[in-house]
């Protein structure tokens, strides 16, 4: 592999992002205004409460990688909804959409009644972008730059930019197909569900070990 | 001076502060006030705005004025806003808005930003010239008073976003934008820096404290909403367990404060034979001492009933202590229960949790290092200067950068 190439000499311009949260008025007490809610909200609240945890200014308990499955066990204190919304699926093709769907079949299962010890205040978020002044023209500075950029720019980047509708699909993925028409190394990028993390290193990490594998050898 | 928080913050979210300041450069923007010193609202100023200006912006901080007749309404408001109970002095909304003019005509508003810290100078926006205003609350406006609600909310409506410290103080009948921002502590402080060991062991050491022993702390107001009686009820529990426990309850004097006497011959009496509690009262802005109770302890606690946001408990746990928090308030953003520290609800979870403290030195090892961390990355003043400087970017529109609007790959 010729990491030096610049392939058909599209850039990518690395941006980073922090999500001021700002309040929404839903709060819920029991499942069905949890349902009410994620029903309800902006797609940005949904977006904060599933994927914010990832960065590591929102702590959560490792097992536990979203603001829902949380509030199940430690308020609701239902461990097995909090399991499975802990499970949902947040990998490519999905959107924000198609994940709001998905956690309200899953509280649709549960018949019970209890009431929360304390209710759950949804949180919406409102982007603020940033330009990093980095950019990689070729296999060896994109490299370079996974590794030392902030973790929130590959959150931004891989995360944010494809579960809010804004690019189909990771930026990584596009870019590496694109430029260098890198298919294979794209498609196994698009397998990594992010909202399986807690840690944004670990996920950095994840990333690297797969340029390492497919780039590297 | 900004540099300094760099090995705290670290480069990347030294960069990014500095990232989103560049995008505020070409706006003037003013911060207003009712007090140059004392109280969390000024403290946060003396320092942010040196900070903010370091960053290139065009900051200045006013000061609104009124005599003894506009204060004693603001304070009626302020106790209105937080207990509910109204009891104003006559002709009050009368007397707020002729100060709200006068001062008005005093102080240049024509400013691109203006950020109006609380509800004494909130009236300013009646005069608007020019910009977009935020009002920043930085008070407990849950369950208001509702005369002086419908009074303030008429105003508040006409801001650009409003900013509360937590989702619990927000509000169901604003139709502004409320972004929620919770207070912070500058680690270079004297309060929060790391003291010499020596230098806790010698303030612990002038209180009476036998270095030897556990030590239970709290740091709090003599107030029921700190519940001092229930601390100690706690700590007689616990040292059942912990026979060698010791507890210094260190508060300061509240002159304003008609009940604190009576709350602190309650706590004397509820404390009465036992040598080793301490009743400690310290004069105010007893930064050092502070520091060196809270560095000293074994367990922290903010055995709270009731409370603004507390920013003691981040100011122990940053020292990485474990501190047990009543869940209300803001301390629930700040104790993730069994992570960063314990959130409890009544005596007797407080006990526990002192005593499965103490017991498990590696338990609070662990949640030590993570309070530090969930401090390093949500209540520190960096992180608050920069969201300011974000609800700055929202209300101006610039939220997202001039080359992203047109990029490469869609």
């Amino acid at each position: 592999m010729d990491l030096d190439s610049k392939g058909k000499g599209i850039p990518f311009k690395f941006y980073a992002a922090y999500y001021p949260p700002v309040y929404t008025k839903f709060k819920a007490n029991n499942i069905t205004e949890l349902i009410r809610g994620i029903a309800n909200v902006d797609k940005f609240s949904i977006f904060y409460h599933v994927f914010h945890p990832m960065l590591s200014s929102h702590v959560v308990p490792e097992d536990l990688p979203n603001d829902f499955a949380f509030w199940l066990r430690e308020s609701l204190h239902d461990e097995y909804l909090a399991e499975v919304v802990a499970d949902v699926e947040g990998g490519e093709p999905l959107q924000i959409e198609d994940i709001r769907k998905e956690i309200i079949e899953l509280l649709n299962t549960s018949t019970t009644e209890k009431v929360a010890d304390y209710p759950f205040v949804f949180i919406s978020c409102q982007p603020i972008i940033y330009p990093l002044n980095i950019e990689a023209r070729t296999l060896a500075e994109f490299i370079d730059a996974i590794g030392r950029v902030p973790a929130r720019s590959l959150f931004y980047h891989f995360v944010y930019r494809r579960v809010m509708g804004e690019s189909k699909r990771n930026e990584f993925t596009l870019w590496l197909e694109e430029n260098f028409g890198l298919i294979d190394l794209g498609e196994k990028l698009s397998t990594i569900d992010p909202q399986s993390y807690t840690d944004e290193e670990k996920f950095r990490t994840d990333l690297l070990n797969l340029f390492e594998e497919e780039l590297l050898r | 001076m900004i540099e300094k928080y760099t090995e705290i913050i670290g480069e990347d979210e030294l960069d990014g502060i500095i990232k989103i300041a560049e995008r505020l450069k070409d706006f003037s923007i003013l911060h207003v006030n009712s007090t140059r010193a004392g109280g969390g609202v000024a403290e946060i100023l003396n320092r942010m705005v040196p900070l903010m200006r370091e960053l290139g912006l065009n900051v200045d901080w006013k000061v609104i004025r009124g005599e003894n007749d506009f204060f004693k309404v603001t304070k009626s408001f302020h106790n209105s806003l937080q207990n509910g109970v109204g009891n104003l002095p006559d002709n009050a909304f009368e007397t707020y808005n002729k100060w709200q003019e006068i001062n008005a005509n005093e102080l240049p508003l024509d400013y691109d930003i203006i950020m109006i810290h609380d509800p004494q100078p909130l009236g300013l926006i009646n005069f608007k010239k020019k910009g977009k205003w935020i009002w920043r609350c930085h008070i407990d406006i849950s369950n208001p008073y509702q005369p002086v609600w419908n009074f303030l909310k008429e105003k508040i409506e006409k801001y650009n976003a409003m900013i509360v410290s937590t989702p619990i103080f927000a509000r169901d009948d604003v139709e502004i934008p409320q972004f929620i921002i919770p207070p912070s502590i500058d680690p270079l402080s004297i309060k929060n820096i790391k003291l010499p060991d020596i230098t806790v062991k010698r303030v612990l050491y002038k209180y009476g404290i036998d270095l030897k022993k556990p030590l239970l702390v709290q740091i709090s107001r003599f107030d029921y909403a700190k519940d001092p009686v229930g601390v100690i009820k706690a700590y007689k529990l616990a040292k059942k367990h912990i026979p060698n426990l010791q507890l210094a309850y260190v508060g300061s004097p509240a002159t304003d404060d008609p009940e604190g006497q009576e709350v602190y011959d309650k706590t004397v009496k509820e404390a009465e034979g036992d040598k080793d509690i301490h009743l400690l009262m310290l004069p105010p802005y007893s930064d050092l001492e502070i520091n060196a109770f809270q560095t000293g302890a074994s367990v922290v606690m903010q055995k709270s009933l009731k409370e603004g946001f507390g920013l003691t408990v981040s100011e122990a746990m940053w020292k990485k202590k474990v501190v047990i928090g009543g869940r209300t308030g803001g301390i629930p953003l700040q104790i993730i229960h069994g992570i960063t520290g314990f959130l409890v609800d009544n005596i007797d979870g407080a006990a526990h949790y002192i005593i499965h403290s103490l017991k498990n030195p590696d338990l609070v090892e662990k949640i030590g290092e993570n309070a530090r961390e969930h401090v390093r990355n949500n209540f520190l003043i960096t992180r608050h200067m920069r969201e300011y400087m974000s609800v700055m970017l929202y209300v101006t529109g610039r939220t997202i950068p001039e080359s992203l609007k047109n990029p490469v790959l869609q």
